[in-house]
C-alpha cells in the first residue's frame, strides 16, 4: 500500500488545486488503511500464500519439505474420501439454504410491537451466541439412541428413533441440522434488522392497493429486503463451505469418513496423518471453490452499487 | 410496518400471540433447555442413565462449583477477557478506518484489497496453523494473549471491513459532500460524519466479532498452552476429558462459558438491530 | 526403519524377577541443584485428564518444590488437545516436560530431534533393572528419549454380579465364546459393548483377533509395513469378527458411541463384557467398581498368549530451556511411591518392577495376568505409521458396522500401506 502508484480520489470528485490538500486527500486514507491492511495481510493473507506454497510438497509438519508439484493434488483427484467430503459440502450447501428462509419466517412471527414481546425475540438469538463446540455437544447428546430427546420423543410415539449419527445416509444431515440452528438465528437477526427499515411509504401503498399476506410479502416486502436475502444467503453459502467445528464435535468426520467435510477432511490429514502437504492442496481447493462464490458476491456488491448510482 | 402489527386494542388477539410465541420458543431453545436442566442434576441421576426423567437430587451447587473449584476456569475466564477485549476494540478501529477508505475512496488496487479482505476472511482458518504459528514464533509471542489478540485482530479484520464498508458506502453521500464543501481534511470527515453515525454499526458489530472470538477453540489450542494464558474454550475441553460422560457437570461448564456472550448481547441488543439495520438495508 | 530396539518382544517373565530383587529408590542426591541463582521453576504439560491423577501430580510438584525450592507450573492440556499442541509447542515455546506416548509416536518426534535424549538420567536412576521390561518402549538406537509412564492391559471386561447373576462365565475359548454370545442375549445383554466413535476401539478388536490367530511376530510384520493388508493369513482374522458381528454379539449403532458412553452400558448392567484397557474403571458407577473385573481374550489358534500393552510416557523436549532442573524433577517423580501415586487413580500397571504393591485388585489381577503373556504389541494405532493408522483405524470401524465392505476396505488399507512404506 505504501507505495500506492496514482492517487486515491474522493469518489464525488477531489480539488486538485491547492497542494497540501492533494497530498493529504491520498495520504490520510493511506495512512488510514493501512494498519488494517497490513495486519491482515501479513498474519491471513501471507499464511494462506504459505499454505499454497506447502500444498505443492511433502511435509510432515515439522520436518524438511519436499517439492512434489502437483503429486498432491493428482492423488487427491482420485481420493474417494475427497469426493466423499465434497457430495457433505454440497449437502451442507443444499440444506443450509433453509436458513435465510425459516430465519425471515421466524422474524416476520416476532415483528410485533407487543408487551414482553422484545424479550422472547432476544431469546430467539440466543442460539448465535453460544460457542459452536457447545452447540454440537448438545445436539450429540439429543441424538443419542435410547437416552437422547430424540430417543425419547419417539418412544412416546411407540417408535424406535433412528442412531443418526450412526447411519452413514443420514449422519450428515443430521450434524447440518445441528450447525442450522445458530445459523437459522443468525439469518433472523439480518431479517429483523430488514424488517426494521422497511420503507412504511411502500408498505402503506401496497394496503391501499389491497396486498396482503403473501402478496404483500412477495410483491412489496421482499423486494425491499433483496439486500439482506444477499447478505444472507453469502453468509450462508460460505458457512456451509468452511464447517468444521461442528463434524469434530459431533462425529469427527465418521462414521468411516462418510460425515466428513472438505475442511475436516484437512484437518484430519494434516493433524492425524502428518499430511500437511495434502491437507494444504485439499485447503486449496477448497478455496478455489470459495473463490466462486467470493467473486459472485464481490460482483453483485459493486454492481448494487452501480445500480443505485 | 409488516407483517401488519396487531391492534393494540385486540387484547386477548395479543395475549394469544405472545403465547404462541413463547411456545415455539420453547421447541426452538429445547436443545438449550436441556443443558440447562441437566446442568442441575446430581451426578448419580447422570451415571444410571437418568436423564430426562424427575431427579431423585439436585446437584446444581455441586455442578457449579466444581466447574470453578476442580479446574482454573476462573483464570481461564480471565483470560478469556484479557484476550476478547482489546481484541474487539482492535478490529473495531481498525475496521472503522478500512472500512471507510474502501467505501469513499477509489483508488487503484482499491477493489483488490477489498477482495483481499474477503477472500482471507472465508479462509478454512485450520490450514494457516503452521504459518500462522510460526509467525508467532518469530514475532516472539507465541503462548501469549498476543498472540491470540494480534490472530484474532487480523482474521476478525476481515469480516469487519466487509460490514463497516458496506454500513459507510450506505450512509447518505450528501453528508461527505457537505464536509468536502466545507473544506474538511479526511481525518476530519472521519472524526465528524464517520464516527457519529457508525456507533450503531460498532455496537451491532462488536456484539458478534465478541462471540466469534470468545468461541473460538482451534487458535485457543493452536497458539497458548500456559495456563495462565488459556481461553475458557480450551478450558472447556479440558473439563470435557476430565468429567467424562459426567453430563451435568459438562453442561454446567458449556453454561458457564456461554453466559459473557449471551450477557453481552442482553446489554447491548437495542444497537444490534438497529446498527445492522442501517448497513444491511440500503444497498 | 524401525529398529527393533524399540519394539523389543517384551517378556513379563523378566518384569517379575526383576520386580524380586527390587532396586532400593535412587535419591535425588548426585543431581542436587546448585546452590547459585538459576531459573528456579520448571514448566509441565500434562494431558492426563483423570482429575484424582492431576491432583496426585501436583502433589507431588508441591512436595518436589518442599524439597528442593524448585516451582513446577503444571498446565494441564484435554488428551486429545494435546495431540495437536505438541506438534507446536516441541517445535516453538517447549515446556520443560510433557506426556506422550512411547513407542513408534515417541519416535515420529526423536526422529525429528524433538526429544531430549536422557539415557544419562535412566544410568544415574539405574532405572534399567527396574524398568528392564518397559525400557523397549522409550528406546531408540540404544538411547533413552523418555520414561515409560503408566501401561494399560487390554482384556474382555465384565462386572462379576452380572455374570453370577446370569450364571455366565468368561469364555476362553472360540466355542465357549459363541456359546456365551447366545446365553447372554438370552439373558437380555448385549455380549460386548462397544463405541467406535474415537475409531480406536475397534482397531483393538483388529489386534486382539490378529494376535490370537497370527500371533505376535506376523501381526508386527503387518504394523511395520512388510506385509500385505490382502495378505490370506488376515481372512481367518476377519472370518471370526464377522461371525461375532453378524450373530450380533456386539451393541447396535456402536459408532454413535464413544468409548465412556459403551463402557456406561456395561456400568448400567445391559452388556456383558466390553473388550478395552483398565482405565475402562472410569466410566462405571463408583457402586460397581469393585465388581469390575476382566479375563483375557479367548484363545483361538493354538499359539502362545500376546497381549496389547500400551504404554504411555514423559519426555523433556530437545527445546525445553530448563533440562536439568527436568530430570531432577524426573528423578524424583519417579521414585516408585511417587510414581505409585500418581498412577492409582488411571487404574494403570507401573512400569516400574519395584513398585509398591498397589491397592487396586484390577492393577495386581492385570500384574498377574501379564505372567502368561509371552509378548507384547502397544496398540494398532502407536504400532504402526500414524498415517496408515489414520486409514486403519476409519477401516475397522467400517468394518465393525458394514462386515459385508471387507474387500474394499482391505483394498484401502493396502493402497494405503503401498503409498506410505513404499512398497
Amino acid at each position: 500500500m505504501g507505495s500506492m502508484p496514482a492517487l486515491p480520489t474522493l469518489i464525488e470528485g477531489a480539488d486538485m488545486h491547492d497542494h497540501w490538500r492533494r497530498h493529504r486527500e491520498w495520504l490520510s486514507p493511506t495512512l488510514f488503511i493501512l494498519p488494517g491492511a497490513a495486519i491482515f495481510g501479513v498474519v491471513i493473507i501471507w499464511s494462506a500464500l504459505q499454505s499454497v506454497w506447502i500444498s505443492l510438497h511433502d511435509w510432515d509438519g515439522m520436518g524438511p519439505m519436499t517439492w512434489v508439484g502437483l503429486g498432491n493434488f493428482e492423488e487427491l483427484f482420485r481420493d474417494d474420501n475427497f469426493y466423499t467430503s465434497l457430495k457433505n459440502n454440497l449437502i451442507w450447501l443444499v440444506v443450509f439454504m433453509l436458513a435465510p428462509p425459516i430465519g425471515l419466517a421466524i422474524a416476520l412471527l416476532v415483528n410485533q410491537q407487543i408487551a414482553g414481546m422484545r424479550f422472547l425475540k432476544s431469546l430467539f438469538f440466543v442460539p448465535l451466541v453460544l460457542a459452536s463446540v457447545a452447540v454440537g455437544v448438545v445436539f450429540t447428546w439429543l441424538y443419542t439412541p435410547g437416552i437422547g430427546l430424540l430417543a425419547i420423543i419417539f418412544s412416546a410415539f411407540g417408535a424406535t428413533a433412528p442412531a443418526l449419527l450412526s447411519d452413514e445416509r443420514l449422519v450428515t444431515f443430521a450434524v447440518v441440522v445441528a450447525a442450522l440452528w445458530p445459523q437459522i438465528a443468525f439469518c433472523m437477526v439480518l431479517y429483523l434488522a430488514g424488517l426494521n427499515g422497511l420503507s412504511e411509504d411502500l408498505i402503506g401503498a401496497g394496503r391501499v392497493d389491497g396486498a396482503r399476506g403473501w402478496r404483500m410479502l412477495r410483491h412489496v416486502v421482499l423486494p425491499q429486503l433483496s439486500q439482506v436475502t444477499f447478505i444472507a444467503i453469502a453468509v450462508t453459502a460460505i458457512g456451509a463451505l468452511r464447517s468444521f467445528d461442528i463434524v469434530s464435535v459431533m462425529t469427527q468426520g465418521g462414521p468411516f469418513g462418510s460425515s466428513s467435510v472438505l475442511a475436516y477432511m484437512m484437518y484430519e490429514q494434516s493433524i492425524f496423518s502428518y499430511r500437511f502437504g495434502y491437507g494444504a492442496a485439499i485447503a486449496t481447493v477448497l478455496f478455489a471453490i470459495m473463490a466462486v462464490f467470493i467473486a459472485w458476491y464481490l460482483q453483485s456488491i459493486y454492481k448494487a452499487e452501480r445500480g443505485n448510482g | 410496518m409488516y407483517p401488519r402489527p396487531i391492534p393494540q386494542t385486540a387484547r386477548a388477539a395479543r395475549a394469544l400471540y405472545v403465547a404462541l410465541v413463547a411456545a415455539i420458543l420453547v421447541v426452538w431453545l429445547a436443545p438449550l433447555l436441556a443443558i440447562i436442566l441437566t446442568s442441575l442434576r446430581a451426578t448419580n441421576d447422570v451415571a444410571s442413565g437418568n436423564l430426562w426423567g424427575w431427579p431423585t437430587e439436585f446437584g446444581a451447587v455441586d455442578n457449579y462449583e466444581r466447574v470453578f473449584t476442580q479446574s482454573p476456569m476462573a483464570r481461564f475466564f480471565l483470560n478469556s477477557l484479557m484476550i476478547t477485549i482489546p481484541a474487539v476494540i482492535g478490529v473495531l478501529v481498525l475496521s472503522t478506518l478500512t472500512g471507510f477508505v474502501l467505501a469513499k475512496y477509489r483508488f487503484p488496487g482499491g477493489r483488490a484489497v477489498f477482495a483481499m479482505f474477503i477472500g482471507g476472511n472465508f479462509l478454512p482458518a485450520q490450514i494457516i496453523m503452521i504459518p500462522v504459528r510460526n509467525l508467532m514464533l518469530t514475532l516472539g509471542i507465541y503462548d501469549t494473549h498476543w498472540a491470540l489478540i494480534i490472530f484474532h485482530v487480523a482474521f476478525q479484520t476481515g469480516f469487519a471491513t466487509l460490514f463497516m464498508r458496506n454500513f459507510i458506502a450506505a450512509l447518505p453521500g450528501e453528508l461527505f459532500e457537505a464536509a468536502r464543501a466545507e473544506g474538511a481534511s479526511p481525518f476530519q470527515t472521519l472524526r465528524h460524519v464517520v464516527i457519529p453515525l457508525v456507533r450503531p454499526a460498532l455496537g451491532a458489530l462488536a456484539i458478534l466479532i465478541f462471540t466469534f472470538i470468545w468461541n473460538d477453540y482451534f487458535w485457543a489450542v493452536v497458539l497458548v498452552v500456559n495456563d495462565t494464558v488459556k481461553p475458557v474454550t480450551a478450558g472447556l475441553a479440558n473439563l470435557r476429558g476430565e468429567f467424562v460422560s459426567q453430563w451435568n457437570i459438562l453442561s454446567a461448564a458449556t453454561v458457564v462459558v456461554a453466559v459473557p456472550p449471551v450477557v453481552m448481547f442482553f446489554l447491548m441488543q437495542r444497537h444490534f438491530i438497529s446498527g445492522l439495520t442501517a448497513g444491511a438495508v440500503k444497498g | 526403519m524401525k529398529s527393533e530396539s524399540s519394539r523389543a518382544i517384551l517378556s513379563r517373565r523378566t518384569l517379575l524377577k526383576a520386580g524380586a530383587g527390587g532396586l532400593a529408590a535412587s535419591t535425588l542426591g548426585g543431581l542436587a541443584a546448585p546452590a547459585i541463582a538459576q531459573p528456579k521453576s520448571i514448566t509441565v504439560i500434562n494431558d492426563q485428564g483423570n482429575a484424582n491423577a492431576v491432583a496426585a501430580f501436583a502433589k507431588i510438584a508441591q512436595d518436589f518444590k518442599a524439597q528442593t525450592g524448585i516451582d513446577v507450573v503444571i498446565n494441564n492440556v484435554a488428551h486429545e488437545a494435546n495431540k495437536t499442541a505438541i506438534r507446536n509447542y516441541l517445535v516453538a515455546g517447549a515446556p520443560d516436560i510433557c506426556f506422550w506416548f512411547s513407542g513408534n509416536r515417541m519416535k515420529a518426534f526423536v526422529k525429528r530431534g524433538l526429544f531430549d535424549d536422557i539415557s544419562d538420567l535412566i544410568q544415574h536412576e539405574n532405572l534399567s533393572s527396574p524398568l528392564a521390561v518397559t525400557i523397549g518402549s522409550v528406546t531408540v538406537d540404544g538411547k533413552q528419549y523418555g520414561l515409560p509412564m503408566g501401561g494399560t492391559l487390554w482384556g474382555n471386561f465384565y462386572l462379576k454380579d452380572v455374570f453370577e447373576k446370569n450364571n455366565l462365565t468368561p469364555p476362553t475359548t472360540w466355542d465357549e465364546t459363541l456359546a456365551y454370545v447366545e446365553k447372554a442375549k438370552s439373558a437380555g445383554l448385549t455380549p460386548f459393548a462397544l463405541g467406535t466413535k474415537e475409531l480406536w476401539p475397534a482397531a483393538g478388536l483388529f489386534d486382539e483377533f490378529n494376535l490370537r490367530i497370527n500371533g505376535l511376530e506376523k501381526h508386527l510384520a503387518l504394523m511395520d509395513g512388510k506385509m500385505s493388508y490382502l495378505d490370506p493369513s488376515l481372512t481367518a482374522v476377519f472370518d471370526h469378527w464377522e461371525q461375532l458381528i453378524k450373530g450380533g454379539a456386539f451393541l447396535d449403532n456402536a459408532t454413535s458411541y464413544g468409548w465412556q458412553e459403551a463402557g456406561a452400558v456395561l456400568g448400567q448392567k445391559k452388556a456383558g463384557m466390553m473388550n478395552l484397557g483398565n482405565f475402562l474403571s472410569y466410566a462405571i458407577p463408583d457402586a460397581s467398581k469393585s465388581s469390575l473385573t476382566f479375563a483375557p481374550f479367548p484363545k483361538i489358534a493354538d499359539i502362545g498368549r500376546f497381549e496389547d500393552f500400551s504404554v504411555d510416557s514423559v519426555h523433556i523436549p530437545a527445546n525445553a530451556k530448563n533440562k536439568d532442573l527436568a530430570r531432577q524433577f524426573l528423578a524424583f517423580f519417579y521414585k516408585p511411591e511417587n510414581l505409585a501415586a500418581y498412577l492409582q487413580p488411571t487404574g494403570n500397571i507401573s512400569p516400574r518392577s519395584d513398585a509398591p504393591p498397589s491397592d487396586d485388585p484390577l492393577i495386581n489381577q492385570a500384574l498377574e495376568s501379564l505372567k502368561s503373556v509371552q509378548g507384547t504389541s502397544q496398540y494398532y494405532d502407536r504400532d504402526t505409521d500414524p498415517d496408515l493408522a489414520q486409514v486403519g483405524l476409519n477401516g475397522f470401524q467400517e468394518f465393525a458396522a458394514k462386515p459385508e465392505r471387507r474387500q474394499q476396505i482391505l483394498e484401502s488399507l493396502e493402497a494405503a500401506r503401498k503409498r506410505i512404506f513404499k512398497a
